[in-house]
């Protein structure tokens, strides 16, 4: 049963839409602030398969809601469903990173019809990964989706990180962080770089997210994440990893 | 985003006027200290600068205000637009479950009473909005007759006690001495509505909110709505009066509003030659609400 966010401060909205969706067969959670709503999409949380999301919010909006999404790297399929139609807060939708736009007053047909698009092309999306091997961040570094540096391997076919005898389940986004990272051994990669390649997002918005990615990978390989000998920091520019332990 | 970019234009003006202002007193005293033995002209240019300098803070003055202005009509929209839509959105959602989808009766029931809920909220913004430009078009004359203010107060409060599901002893009122007012029925109503709507409106979940009406020196009558809601700065006391004017922050959003409840309320006391103001000890210690009237004697 796919599960769906709710995210409505308005309670009657959010009721009606309750009923509706789950006349449909849609397991249905609603919160009504933008909090609650990062809250319910984080990575203790089970996963949603398609989130709603209304812009006008108490706390912070439906915008910020959503670009705090894609830059965490929660990449659930998203409809903002607002009562803001101008041009503007459309398109500022979208670049924030949402996939489908409605504007209330809508269409209960349409508004079914637009979710059950974004779950179907989930679906396509997910059968279609099973046949191309080739992952977002483009081809893997090694044969057999393994590399290997010092006393560690990373198998990306199983995301996990071994380390000694020791091994780490990592999430799809911090292997294909690491992924980037090696692809390009020895070389400065760009905050920016990264964000384009791995995220997809084309923002000029200087974020600290992928810090928070770097400060966990470093947790996992480097024997003393405080001195990193793997994950480099590059001042002003972003990060380089090095195969070959640096003294 | 936007609101930065109008704090630049609004920095940018007054930058403007005040660089035009040294140019013109550097051109002036310049212009003294080369021709001081001229005296007829010298009291001339004073007179001339004098004019120029106030013309260009005037002008300065008067841009911000119009970007100010400007600012809060577009606020104003943005929260109209949602007040409108979100009721439609709501009973257009039911109205369709109810067309495409096998309802039970108690689920219907409900569904019946949601509509009513929001159909009541819809007509309550755009009451709100015409009466604004009733009051507005000031040559629009009051239809005046003698009014009970405790019945209005008394028809009010059970109004909001329904609109917001509070309980009696959430929003109580404490009838003074009745008094007789002189006015127009529908204005004093909705001012005193308004009062009453906002104390119980911004309360959040916890509502304690009295309403007391008292004689002040024999010729006027005052009623005071006390809440223990989230309060006022001592800043937005005076402001808050303003048409389309709401405090910014984050209980603007969570309280949703049109911004002109108060204009209306400020307007409608000033037509029938009372007054209506705020006190509030700061954020977190509540606030009241006093309108005061003049009475019949």
């Amino acid at each position: 049963m796919s599960r769906i966010l709710v995210v409505e401060d308005e309670q009657h909205l959010a009721e009606g839409l309750r009923f509706n969706l789950e006349a449909e067969g849609y397991q249905v959670h609603v919160v009504d602030t933008g909090e609650a709503a990062l809250e319910a999409l984080g990575p203790e949380s089970p996963p949603f398969d398609v989130v709603i999301l209304d812009v006008m919010l108490p706390g912070i909006d439906g915008f910020a809601v959503m670009s705090e999404m894609r830059h965490g790297g929660q990449f659930v399929p998203t409809l903002m469903l607002t009562a803001r139609g101008h041009p503007d807060d459309v398109l500022r939708g979208f670049a924030a990173g949402a996939d489908d736009y409605l504007t209330k007053p809508f269409e209960l047909a349409i508004l079914i019809a637009r979710i059950s698009g974004l779950l179907r092309r989930r679906e396509w999306l997910r059968a279609s990964m099973n046949h191309v091997t080739e992952p977002l961040a483009g081809p893997p570094p090694g044969p057999d989706e393994t590399f290997t540096f010092g006393d560690k391997s990373m198998f990306f076919d199983r995301l996990e990180l071994h380390v000694r005898d020791q091994v780490f389940p990592l999430t799809l986004m911090e292997a294909n962080v690491l992924r980037y990272l090696i692809r390009h051994e020895g070389k400065p990669v760009s905050r920016k770089m990264m964000l384009e390649e791995v995220w997809g997002l084309h923002e000029d918005t200087d974020t600290r997210a992928i810090d928070n990615f770097i400060v966990r990978l470093r947790r996992y390989i480097e024997d003393d994440p405080t001195h990193p000998r793997h994950l480099l920091t590059v001042r002003g520019v972003g990060y380089r990893f090095v195969a070959t332990s640096q003294p | 985003m936007v609101v930065a970019g109008r704090q630049k234009s609004i920095a940018f003006f007054i930058a403007l006027g005040a660089g035009l202002i040294c140019v013109i007193i550097l051109l002036y005293v310049g212009w003294v200290l080369l021709n001081w033995r001229h005296g007829i002209l010298l009291v001339l240019g004073a007179l001339l600068m004098t004019a120029i300098v106030s013309g260009v803070v005037l002008n300065t003055i008067f841009l911000v205000h119009e970007i100010r202005r400007n600012a809060q009509h577009d606020a104003f929209i943005n929260a109209v637009t949602h007040e409108l839509k979100t009721p439609i959105a709501s009973i257009r959602l039911y109205l369709e479950t109810l067309q495409t989808r096998a309802v039970d009766d108690a689920k219907r029931l409900e569904f019946y009473r949601i509509m009513v809920d929001d159909s009541e909220r819809l007509l309550g913004t755009i009451e709100q909005v015409l009466r604004t430009g009733r009051i507005g078009a000031s040559s629009r004359r009051l239809n005046l007759s003698r009014i009970d203010l405790g019945g209005v107060i008394e028809q009010s409060v059970l109004r909001v006690r329904a609109l917001h599901k509070v309980p009696p002893e959430g929003l109580q009122y404490r009838a003074g001495a009745p008094v007789t007012i002189v006015g127009d029925a529908d204005e004093v109503q909705a001012a005193v509505s308004n009062l009453i709507d906002n104390a119980v409106k911004y309360s959040g979940s916890d509502v304690r909110v009295t309403v007391e009406t008292a004689r002040v020196d024999g010729n006027y009558v005052a009623l005071r709505v006390t809440d223990h809601g989230p309060g006022i700065e001592k800043t937005e006391l005076k402001r808050i009066f303003k048409r389309f004017y709401r405090v910014p922050g984050a209980l603007a959003t969570r309280v949703k509003g049109t911004g002109l409840g108060l204009y209306i309320v400020r307007s409608v006391a000033k037509r029938h030659g009372g007054r209506v103001w705020a006190e509030s000890e700061g954020p977190g210690h509540g606030a009241t609400f006093v309108l005061r009237l003049p009475i019949v004697k």
